[in-house]
């Protein structure tokens, strides 16, 4: 199943589904990195309430994405781990290190407010 | 009256059932082990009809050796009590003549044991009282059997035997008893609650005191990552200032749910670790790093709110300390 990625003015939301193969994954990845590009977007909220299961794969690729958005100049959030994820995540040695993370998309939008990223542009 | 005695009584018999469990085996060992065998039975029953005799006398010496120390006194203050407990000292006695020492036996016994170790008679009075009860009777052989003083010597030793094997008994009944509290000190414990309270809006203060073994550790982790979620925290404070001890499997725990709960958008600050635990926590390596401390609760507090944005101030009232 394919992520949905919405435009919600500067920044952009990606949905993560309950059931997505790596393929799905990684396209979700190329997809944000084009469209970060194409919007000139700040920032990037990456979803992942519906994953009732974080396996490294999709770690590296949360990662990954986190890492490259940052190198095209704009900020990405990793929100919605659920408890149960989150700390299978951390027994496994997948803990984001350096990677926002917020509570779920609310507090990701606040998080990004406070980093200024969308008062930047406007 | 004597419905509510035999209410209580079968309450201590069930409250061996889980504690002393004697089968028919474990109870032919225990005789085996004392070599207490038929001739025993037979040398006992043959003196039922002294000990009928003599049974009035010996317990009266027996309560008024009991009533000259104050520790046993103390026991059978009520004239009313201890009559009780002279007629079923009485039948006690008698008892150790009257053969069948089986599992009705043993389950009597053991009865008597809990009766005795519910009231918190202590074990050393307990064994003192056996042994006047040997010495008395061994006086009380050694008269009727004056003709005859191997027989005395014989039918002696078998009720020592006999002895022993209720001593056994009732200790046991003691052990089982004080690890029965042991056990439920235990559960108390392991089921002291780990609160986690909303403090302020968007955050947490969860105060942890005692022990934590493992079992309590993954239990906390739960409740606060699930909290974490529905109070919409962003600041908890975990204070750890009544924790006296953590093992490397605890402490590497700590900071596993720390790390978990940054990853739902939470920073945790612990608070009041304890220099023990402290130099416990370094000298295992555990590294906490990443982890944000502070030496108390109070700062705990105050850090969390200055990051939350909040700014505490004294009120006129409060500062005149006028209600």
């Amino acid at each position: 199943m394919r992520a949905s990625i919405l435009k919600q003015g500067n920044v952009l939301i990606a949905s993560v589904q309950g059931s997505m193969s790596d393929a799905d994954l990684a396209q979700m990845r190329d997809e944000l990195v084009g469209d970060v590009r194409r919007y000139r977007s700040t920032g990037v909220i990456v979803d992942v309430t519906m994953l009732d299961v974080m396996d490294s794969f999709a770690a590296r690729t949360l990662r990954g994405i986190a890492q490259i958005i940052k190198l095209l100049g704009a900020t990405a959030i990793i929100v919605g781990i659920q408890p149960e994820v989150a700390f299978a995540m951390v027994q496994l040695g997948l803990t984001l290190e350096g990677i926002h993370t917020a509570l779920d998309l609310e507090e990701g939008l606040v998080v990004l407010k406070a980093l200024g990223t969308e008062a930047h542009e406007r | 009256m004597a419905g509510q005695e035999k209410a209580v009584d079968t309450n201590d018999a069930d409250r061996f059932a889980d504690g002393v469990e004697i089968s028919e085996q474990e109870l032919a060992h225990r005789k085996q082990f004392l070599e207490l065998g038929d001739a025993d039975v037979a040398r006992l029953t043959g003196i039922n009809d002294l000990a009928r005799r003599y049974a009035d006398e010996v317990i009266d010496d027996f309560y008024r050796h009991l009533m000259s120390f104050g520790d046993t006194r103390s026991f059978f203050s009520d004239p009313q009590v201890l009559r009780h407990v002279k007629s079923m000292q009485k039948e006690y006695f008698l008892r150790l003549t009257q053969g069948k020492y089986d599992l009705d036996y043993v389950q009597d016994r053991l009865r008597i044991g809990a009766i005795h170790e519910r009231i918190r008679l202590p074990t050393k009075s307990y064994l003192g009282m056996y042994n006047f009860y040997l010495r008395a009777v061994a006086a009380r052989l050694v008269e009727a059997f004056e003709k005859k003083p191997g027989e005395a010597w014989a039918t002696f030793l078998s009720l020592l035997k006999l002895t022993f094997l209720d001593m056994g008994l009732a200790i046991d009944t003691y052990i089982a008893s004080s690890e029965r509290t042991i056990r439920a000190q235990q559960e108390a414990i392991q089921e002291l609650p780990t609160p986690v309270l909303p403090f302020r809006e968007g955050m947490l203060l969860v105060p942890i005191i005692g022990i934590i073994d493992a079992q309590r550790a993954r239990q906390l982790t739960e409740q606060l990552l699930g909290s974490i979620r529905s109070n919409r925290a962003k600041m908890v404070v975990i204070d750890i200032t009544g924790v006296q001890s953590v093992d490397t499997r605890v402490a590497n725990h700590i900071v596993q749910t720390v790390e978990a709960a940054r990853l739902m958008g939470a920073r945790v600050i612990l608070a009041g670790i304890s220099p023990e635990v402290a130099q416990t926590m370094v000298t295992l390596g555990i590294d906490l790093g990443r982890i944000l401390t502070v030496g108390d609760l109070q700062s705990g507090i105050e850090r969390a709110e200055h990051m939350l944005g909040y700014v505490v101030a004294r009120s006129r009232a409060g500062e005149t300390a006028v209600g």
